[in-house]
């Protein structure tokens, strides 16, 4: 990344934070509003995946556990869930025919920016995968705490 | 890029083939022609045949959500009518909530099924309109001659597969009733339909075999009664290695002044039993004259989730144990539905209890004028009590590893209004103590979104899902207070905020409010302790610490 790009991220941010948030929100059942706290977690760690981006060190793990956490729970499968970090790309396509300052973001660029959201992505189905095992983990441990004194008498 | 990726393409091609009210493909429909989706993680498993044999319950089989044909009895629907016919006699709230509403959608953003869903039919208003619906297709004149236009629709199998995935995704909590301007309280409207589920079989394994359990042996688990005193021995054994004291509880004494009742969670469940030994410490510190029953043995009733046939039942043993052994009065543990059940319903189902007295602290003379007619008292207000009149020996500093939080269970705190009796125990025996934001504590809590029966194993990615808001508001003050405990006073909360804590914020470990009372009570003749109930070290205490005053 470079600082032309994090100088288009940074000025574009705004803009592009909200058509991915409205794309995050449209995988929902209905009416998953702006003032919901699902809305409001995944629009902090989007904001968080973004604004690292453009940093040579760019450690957005947290930010993305914050996402898949919610997404492995939801009524919809994996590959719905894990669609929107295909979604920026075209955002930034969008975005970068509508602005004046796309005419500066080299085609090197916009490969470095996609090749990042293709890695997030990558990134995202092992924490997504990670959620996934750790529901079937709860499911085994809850098992066990609700047979806890009958478990302890075998043991014993 | 992987190959493994799904192609965009693809996805946008599955999105786009789904139907949704978002992109309006259901603008010309009814919102009752949305189809509902079984799939893993959003259904109980239903009723097993031998449970509803047991219970002589209706159309005992082997059948799931996700089945095409739910095999239902020949006339169900005449079933479902009448039995709607007569509820609407017998509970003149039912008839008043089904047509008070304005639909005005004070509750829609109220309810934590919804903010975690954002799916319209779990706005406790559209809830509750899934009955309506057909109460109106079926009952008031001039609804019936105003079909259509009044928001009608016939019974079909489709009404009953709605009614089984949305109103068990109902916790039966209330919060939405805080909002409504006519007081609707929606948990009674699921109540009934649940009711009415369980007339044609329509049910959930998770509450009936607690329930047959109960019916039976008195507890959720079916313990029988050695075995639920060998546990709680067993937890006697485990406070004198901690405390060096020997608490000596007693079992079906007559004659006793009180009897002891709690969820079976805290005999033999964890966290509970922490809770249990807390509550053991606690009596042998006031030298409280009490008992437990091995019969009465449930302060839980699943009944309430089942049927008003069904609580009345399970609820009658509390009083018939009372009566077989003499007491004076029930003290009621840690519990959130119990609550709901003895506050609200218990007089008018199996009152007046009049072989009991008014309970009267027998330390601080307290009367608890309050608890009146159904002579039980919360233990959270017996404790209370006790602090409040300084009769308890207590060092917070024993919990100082813990910095807590507290969780409103929504039956103590809507169901009967306790907000500070906890707060002060609380405040009493830890110094670490930090509320979650406004909106989410007291009678505006959020459910821990497992209640009402839906705490099941396969139901995990839904409980997830409800309990969302509430895993939100811990995980502000984790973020702000570095808040490492979640105190709570319910049994399903107990068992149901361990794995929602795990799953959304993890870190966090749930405890019984009593579970703090014991390891903060300085006990006569105790050895020098170093561990809390649960063995861990005390922040303090673990090496050349002084516990003594």
């Amino acid at each position: 990344m470079n600082t032309v790009l994090a100088k288009f991220l940074e000025s574009n941010k705004k803009a592009i934070l909200q058509q991915w948030l409205d794309c995050a929100l449209a995988l929902f059942p209905e009416k998953m509003g702006y003032s919901t706290p699902v809305a409001m977690v995944l629009s902090g760690a989007l904001e968080k995946i973004l604004s690292g981006l453009g940093k040579s060190e760019n450690d957005c793990q947290e930010a993305l556990d914050d996402v898949t956490r919610i997404l492995a729970v939801q009524n919809f499968p994996p590959s719905k869930a894990l669609s929107i970090f295909l979604e920026p790309k075209l955002i930034l396509r969008d975005i970068m025919m509508k602005t004046t300052v796309a005419g500066t973001l080299t085609q090197e660029v916009q490969e470095a920016f996609n090749s990042r959201f293709d890695r997030l992505t990558l990134e995202a189905f092992d924490s997504y995968m990670r959620h996934r095992e750790k529901i079937y983990q709860l499911k085994v441990e809850e098992g066990s705490r609700r047979m806890y004194m009958a478990l302890r008498r075998t043991e014993a | 890029m992987s190959k493994y990726v799904p192609k965009l393409s693809d996805l946008k091609k599955e999105f786009d083939e789904k139907p949704s009210v978002l992109k309006g493909n259901y603008s010309v429909q009814e919102w009752w022609d949305i189809p509902v989706e079984f799939r893993d993680g959003n259904w109980c498993f239903p009723g097993k045949p031998e449970v509803l044999e047991d219970l002589g319950f209706a159309n005992p089989r082997k059948w799931a959500a996700t089945d095409e044909n739910w095999q239902l009895p020949a006339g169900w629907q005449k079933t479902i009518s009448d039995g709607l016919q007569s509820r609407l006699k017998k509970y003149r709230s039912l008839k008043l909530f089904l047509d008070s509403c304005v639909r005005c959608g004070a509750c829609a953003d109220k309810c934590h099924f919804f903010l975690g869903t954002g799916d319209p039919k779990n706005m406790p208003v559209v809830r509750a309109e899934l009955l309506r619906s057909v109460y109106r297709h079926d009952f008031p004149l001039v609804e019936k001659i105003l079909k259509g236009f009044s928001g009608s629709r016939k019974l079909t199998e489709a009404v009953i597969k709605e009614w089984h995935m949305y109103f068990h995704q109902c916790t039966e909590c209330r919060r939405c009733s805080v909002f409504c301007p006519f007081g609707i309280d929606t948990a009674e409207i699921t109540m009934m339909v649940r009711e009415l589920l369980n007339l044609i079989g329509v049910n959930n394994n998770w509450i009936l075999a607690p329930v047959s359990n109960c019916n039976r042996t008195g507890n959720h688990l079916g313990i029988e009664p050695h075995t639920f005193v060998q546990n709680i021995n067993s937890l006697v054994e485990d406070i004198e290695d901690l405390t060096g004291v020997a608490v000596e509880p007693t079992f079906n004494r007559k004659g006793a002044e009180v009897l002891f009742i709690t969820p079976s969670g805290d005999v033999f469940g964890d966290p509970g039993v922490y809770t249990m030994m807390g509550y053991l410490l606690l009596f042998h510190h006031i030298g409280l004259d009490y008992t437990i029953s091995t019969y009465a043995s449930e302060g839980g009733n699943f009944g309430m989730f089942t049927s008003n046939d069904m609580m009345k039942k399970l609820n009658a043993k509390m009083y018939h144990e009372a009566k077989r052994l003499g007491v004076k009065w029930i003290l009621g543990g840690e519990c959130g539905h119990m609550w709901r059940v003895v506050h609200q319903y218990m007089n008018t189902m199996n009152g007046p209890a009049d072989f009991l007295e008014v309970p009267v602290s027998p330390i601080t003379g307290t009367r608890f004028s309050n608890a009146a007619a159904t002579k039980m008292v919360h233990i959270a207000e017996f404790t209370a009590d006790l602090i409040h009149h300084k009769k308890l020996k207590l060092d917070p500093k024993r919990n100082d590893h813990l910095r807590t939080t507290f969780h409103d269970s929504c039956n103590v705190a809507r169901g009967m209004g306790m907000f500070e009796e906890p707060r002060h125990i609380l405040r009493n025996v830890c110094n670490t103590f930090h509320e979650m934001p406004e909106d989410t504590i007291r009678e505006k809590t959020f459910c821990c979104g497992s209640g009402s029966g839906l705490n099941a194993e396969e139901n995990m990615e839904n409980r997830m899902r409800g309990g969302f808001p509430r895993a939100n508001a811990v995980k502000q003050v984790k973020d702000r207070h570095k808040v490492n405990s979640l105190v709570t006073i319910c049994a399903i909360d107990r068992a149901s905020l361990p794995p929602l804590m795990n799953y959304w914020n993890p870190g966090v470990s749930v405890y019984g409010l009593h579970e703090l009372v014991g390891n903060a009570l300085i006990m006569q003749g105790e050895k020098k302790r170093t561990e809390d109930l649960r063995e861990n070290p005390m922040a303090g205490f673990e090496d050349g610490g002084d516990d003594e005053e």
